[in-house]
């Protein structure tokens, strides 16, 4: 896309985001309606960072993490319909297993309640498959938990026959897992950044002692050190697509999610009493960092991983290069 | 030449002149051994034209995108042919003088400073002066064609080595803050100038005392015009914080793999290595897109506060790491190894309070970048 039309698309998936916070099936219908999945198509790092980070800034709820998953797989048009079957809570692995039959445990958007069909990556005995089952043979259930408003469903069942695995390219599900985690990482650095936004507008007109509590330096410096965690996760984002490993992917995940975990801290507490209540929106941010970080992977998890496999192997992934 | 060109280029050069470059002194080295090193492998690196590129061809370079010399230096700090922190003051002094120098003076000097003839020093802080640098009060006043001198600076980095200094003077009056402080181009051998090193925890005497006594400086050496000295120091705090901040960045990864194959079994934590790895990826990521932001010709300013806070919170992270994984080293070794691990570690205690400390880094990024008003 040409600059223009760069922001034009920019625009207008802000305006989607926007104009739909709480409502998924929505918003799914402006991003059809928009040409967000041609544009996931043709441009998967513009279509990604620009959706999830407005995503994370409006807390609105898609399916497009599932669209992204999909793409990655290079499923994106042939002919696999249904919603996708995300990783079970805290997970990278495929949500199938193919045996005999398939047994399936893992996460989806509320569009798979809504579908005839699911999209199920499933591990055959090492090479992975796709597999399209009804939905009917699953059991889903709505999760509400932390966040009610992201509208998950827990995916779980066992089928036997009847469907046909498609096989799958080696290091297809590799590579839709960073796929995955640079989404998410957007969409978390975009919540910490409407948090952080929601914490100055707070900082700077409320007053105590006389002036507003934006002039305590106590007060500053959280704020301050929420805009150096954004930005560092976010320079690790753009370092990822450039790079387009697995390494600087899931690294890139872990920062953004550790930077919207500092960000609902200290962002809570500059808002204080106000933040703590339902009446202003930073609870439903504060939520749907903690459950976006443990999608794909937590920040946690990731981080430990990525030092047992260095003391394991002993190298350094590749520096970033100039 | 274009950046790969120019990496293959200082790559074959490096690896073909090994020997020649290799430092004579073995482990850390003094800071003399350090410089003597310093001065030779700019030399070198001059003489074989790398040196050059990046810079304009009116300061004795060869032009080319200011990237070619953010990879040099890394290329020279990971083969551990320099020491990242005595090289920087190039990068933070030539691009101040090619600003703001008048022209004759800038085409005269910074070749010198490029090509490793000289040493220079930059005399900001003061002993009343830390962070509230605007408050400076070392005081220059104009006699006819020339200024004169008086006052106290401190932390002057490598000041007992320098030929040259780039001094903040009080020129206007002693409540004119920002507006009254100007910049000059003083010869370190002038008459009425005292040097007294400071020891310090780390080992190395880097930092320095300068006592100005009535030193005469030329007219023809102030940088800007008068009253111009807050402008040169806004515009060189951000190269603090740009090219020689990536350089530092390149020379924690060193380290950090370097760490990873000294650890005994067992002893790092996989936790704090993770993230200690994505810190450092971080800084490099952030710092990258300001290298290129700067080769597009942007003007740096405030936003490179973000570096510089990634910079010191990695760069701890990096040696509390070590200080735990080789413990015994860092404690009780008394070889080169142990040495060097030991001396950076306490080196880093000081990344948080160096080039304006974290609390004026965040004042920075509270004020500038957030826009949340005065502080008062």
């Amino acid at each position: 896309m040409e600059r223009a039309e760069r922001e034009l698309f920019g625009g207008a998936v802000r305006h989607a985001t926007d104009a739909h916070p709480g409502d998924a099936r929505a918003l799914d219908g402006a991003l059809a309606e928009l040409g967000w999945h041609d544009a996931l198509a043709a441009e998967p790092r513009l279509a990604v960072s620009v959706l999830f980070e407005c995503q994370g800034a409006a807390n609105a709820t898609s399916g497009a993490l599932g669209e992204v998953v999909r793409g990655a797989l290079g499923l994106g048009d042939a002919g696999a319909p249904g919603a996708v079957v995300l990783p079970a809570l805290g997970r990278a692995d495929a949500p199938g297993r193919l045996g005999a039959g398939l047994s399936v445990r893992g996460l989806g958007a509320s569009a798979l309640g809504a579908s005839a069909t699911a999209l199920v990556v499933a591990d055959a005995g090492g090479a992975d498959a796709a597999v399209t089952v009804g939905t009917g043979a699953l059991v889903l259930r709505p999760v509400e938990g932390m966040d009610p408003w992201l509208g998950l469903v827990a995916v779980s069942g066992e089928t036997h026959g009847a469907e046909e695995p498609q096989p799958l390219a080696p290091g297809s599900w590799a590579a839709a897992v960073d796929r995955a985690r640079l989404a998410l990482g957007h969409e978390l650095v975009g919540a910490a950044g409407a948090m952080l936004e929601l914490a100055r507008a707070h900082a700077l007109e409320r007053e105590q002692f006389g002036r507003p509590i934006a002039a305590f330096q106590a007060v500053r410096h959280r704020l301050a050190d929420t805009l150096v965690a954004i930005e560092g996760a976010r320079a690790l984002l753009e370092a990822a697509w450039d790079d387009g490993s697995a390494a600087t992917a899931a690294m890139a995940k872990a920062t953004a999610g550790r930077a919207a975990r500092t960000a609902a801290r200290h962002c809570q507490q500059v808002l204080a009493g106000m933040g703590f209540t339902t009446e202003h929106p930073l609870h439903r941010y504060v939520r749907r960092v903690l459950v976006l970080d443990e999608l794909f992977g937590s920040a946690r998890v990731l981080t430990r991983d990525l030092g047992r496999d260095l003391v394991a192997g002993g190298v350094l992934p590749a520096p970033i290069p100039l | 030449m274009d950046l790969a060109e120019f990496r293959a280029g200082v790559d074959d050069w490096l690896a073909g002149h090994r020997d020649e470059l290799a430092p004579a002194h073995r482990g850390v080295g003094t800071l003399d051994e350090q410089l003597a090193q310093l001065a030779k492998v700019k030399r070198l690196a001059f003489d074989a034209g790398w040196m050059r590129r990046g810079w304009p061809e009116r300061v004795g370079g060869l032009g080319g995108s200011t990237l070619l010399r953010a990879y040099l230096g890394e290329a020279l700090t990971t083969a551990d042919l320099v020491e990242p922190g005595i090289y920087s003051m190039t990068e933070v002094l030539a691009p101040t003088m090619i600003d703001y120098a008048p022209e004759a003076l800038a085409a005269a000097m910074v070749p010198r400073l490029l090509r490793g003839d000289e040493t220079w020093c930059q005399g900001f802080s003061e002993p009343g002066t830390g962070s509230n640098l605007a408050a400076l009060s070392c005081r220059a006043s104009r006699d006819g064609e020339c200024w004169r001198v008086s006052g106290q600076k401190v932390w002057t980095s490598l000041a007992q080595h320098a030929q040259r200094c780039v001094l903040l003077t009080r020129t206007g009056t002693p409540d004119s803050a920002h507006r009254g402080i100007t910049a000059l181009f003083v010869d370190m051998d002038s008459p009425g100038i005292t040097v007294r090193p400071i020891e310090t925890m780390h080992g190395a005497p880097e930092f320095c005392e300068v006592f100005l006594d009535d030193v005469v400086v030329p007219l023809d050496r102030t940088l800007g015009g008068e009253g111009q000295g807050w402008s040169v120091a806004m515009d060189l705090l951000p190269f603090e914080r740009s090219t020689a901040l990536w350089h530092r960045g390149a020379h924690l990864q060193h380290r950090l793999g370097q760490l990873l194959r000294a650890a005994p079994a067992g002893a790092l934590d996989p936790a704090a290595l993770g993230e200690t790895v994505q810190l450092l990826a971080a800084l490099r990521a952030r710092s990258r897109a300001t290298q290129y932001r700067m080769a597009a010709g942007e003007r740096l300013g405030p936003e490179t506060s973000v570096d510089k806070v990634l910079l010191a919170t990695a760069e701890q992270a990096l040696f509390d790491l070590a200080e735990g994984a080789l413990a015994e080293e860092v404690l009780l070794g008394d070889d080169d190894a142990g040495a060097r691990w030991r001396s950076e570690f306490l080196y880093s205690r000081a990344a948080t309070i160096y080039g304006g400390s974290a609390e004026i880094q965040r004042n920075i990024i509270a004020r500038r970048l957030l826009d949340l008003g005065d502080d008062r």
